[in-house]
């Protein structure tokens, strides 16, 4: 199964954690869902053009975490996440999203107000998009 | 904790005009290790002594864990397969399935209708004699005949010669596939940036003989950036060098922008903002880049393999 994982090869952020965070974002978010058996060790540092070492590093990582197991001789496969990871990590990533959006305000000097009614414009915009 | 293929101790080997070692390294069995360095920087008297084509004349050297100093039982030696930098000129007058039929018999391993997929794969001819094929064919026949032989061991020297883009590309495809299916362990010297990136899982660096040091590929890219920042001209540029030890090659490259090279760029980032310096973009050094400053004496973090993964 190809799993789609984006290496920025210019990051600073270490190559593991780049794909563990991703990994663990695709497994919570449920595009790669439970059962589900992932390449092997070698195909998937394959795939990334990364080491083996990496892989088997994010393997057991994400292992830890109760969100992979290994069956001795078939390989790693997805496990059962719960309910409450699912909404924490939607929480999460939501949170870190529109941090990095106030930090940017910060820096060009928006006050709070502004930036409160820039807010409430795109929500109000994009919801009603939905509708 | 991992089993090592190939340990070698305080070898040692004289050459012509120069000696090679000594040379301490240790090679995880089930990896990829590519040998890197400059012509004549030991890579291929290394792997021909891992064959015993070459002794050592100190040292040791150890193969899954165990010394053969006389010679390598026949059960190893059929278990370990090698693709020289210049093809034997002993099969020249054979077609790849003579060759084939002759190299079964010494290697009983030797799994011939996997060698059929190889050669259909590669585009090998079959009925023309190995010395009248082009360097690219014989190449990718040796390749081909080198994993037939099903080896636990496979040493390659510089295998992609003389291949084309599309049957290098085919090569490492099939090395990959080799490694997933089987837990062999391959050594491989080469010079190619590329190959490196998309095969290894630990490199070697090699340099006039002797062992710079053995690193895990990942663990290398992403180490060492290149950084440009706004520094308004040469004083502030050496005021701005000063106030961050361990960076490298600073340079004013346009009127109000300097570039430099840093180790963990990660770690100093914030102090360069909190000197009030606007960072313009940074990118990781290539691996050929990372190699000339390992030249130089900056040594990237080595693996600990003791530690295990």
């Amino acid at each position: 199964m190809w799993i789609p994982i984006q290496i920025n090869e210019n990051s600073a952020e270490p190559l593991y954690h780049q794909i563990e965070t991703q990994l663990r974002a695709l497994i919570i978010s449920g595009v790669i869902t439970e059962g589900t058996l992932l390449p092997s060790i070698r195909e998937f540092a394959g795939d990334l053009n990364c080491s083996v070492i990496t892989v088997r590093r994010v393997y057991q990582d994400l292992e830890g975490e109760g969100m992979l197991r290994t069956r001795q001789g078939t390989g790693t496969f997805v496990s059962h996440v719960g309910d409450g990871a699912r909404e924490g990590y939607k929480r999460d990533a939501v949170t870190k999203a529109l941090e990095s959006a106030v930090n940017i305000a910060q820096s060009v000097h928006s006050s709070e107000e502004e930036l409160r009614e820039i807010f409430q414009e795109i929500v109000e915009r994009k919801y009603k998009e939905q509708q | 904790m991992v089993q090592m293929a190939i340990e070698l101790r305080n070898v040692r080997k004289q050459r012509r005009t120069k000696t090679i070692g000594p040379l301490n390294l240790k090679l995880p069995e089930g990896h990829i290790t590519a040998l890197v360095g400059q012509n004549g920087s030991g890579k291929s008297t290394l792997l021909q002594m891992l064959l015993q084509l070459n002794h050592p004349e100190q040292g040791q050297i150890y193969w899954f864990e165990s010394m053969y100093a006389d010679r390598l039982p026949v059960e190893l030696r059929q278990r370990i397969t090698y693709v020289p930098e210049t093809s034997l000129s002993e099969e020249k007058h054979w077609s790849a399935e003579d060759a084939a039929r002759f190299r079964s018999y010494w290697y009983p391993q030797w799994d011939n209708s996997y060698f059929q997929e190889l050669i259909d794969t590669f585009e090998v001819p079959l009925n023309i004699k190995l010395g009248k094929m082009s360097k690219g064919e014989r190449r990718k026949f040796e390749i081909a005949a080198a994993l037939a032989a099903r080896p636990r061991l496979l040493l390659l020297d510089e295998p992609s010669s003389g291949l084309d883009p599309f049957a290098w590309k085919k090569m490492i495809e099939v090395l990959r596939r080799y490694m997933n299916e089987n837990n062999a362990t391959i050594v491989i010297s080469t010079h190619i940036v590329e190959e490196v990136r998309r095969l290894a899982d630990y490199i070697v660096f090699m340099h006039q003989g002797q062992v710079l040091g053995m690193a895990e590929k990942d663990s290398l890219y992403g180490l060492w950036n290149e950084v440009w920042v706004n520094v308004s001209d040469q004083e502030e540029l050496k005021e701005l060098s000063a106030e961050l030890p361990g960076t490298l090659h600073w340079t004013m490259d346009t009127p109000g922008v300097a570039s430099f090279v840093t180790e963990h760029f990660y770690k100093i980032e914030k102090r360069i903002q909190n000197l009030g310096v606007h960072v313009i973009k940074s990118r990781s050094l290539e691996l050929d880049e990372i190699l000339s400053l390992w030249t130089q004496g900056h040594y990237p973090e080595l693996v600990d393999l003791e530690r295990g993964d």
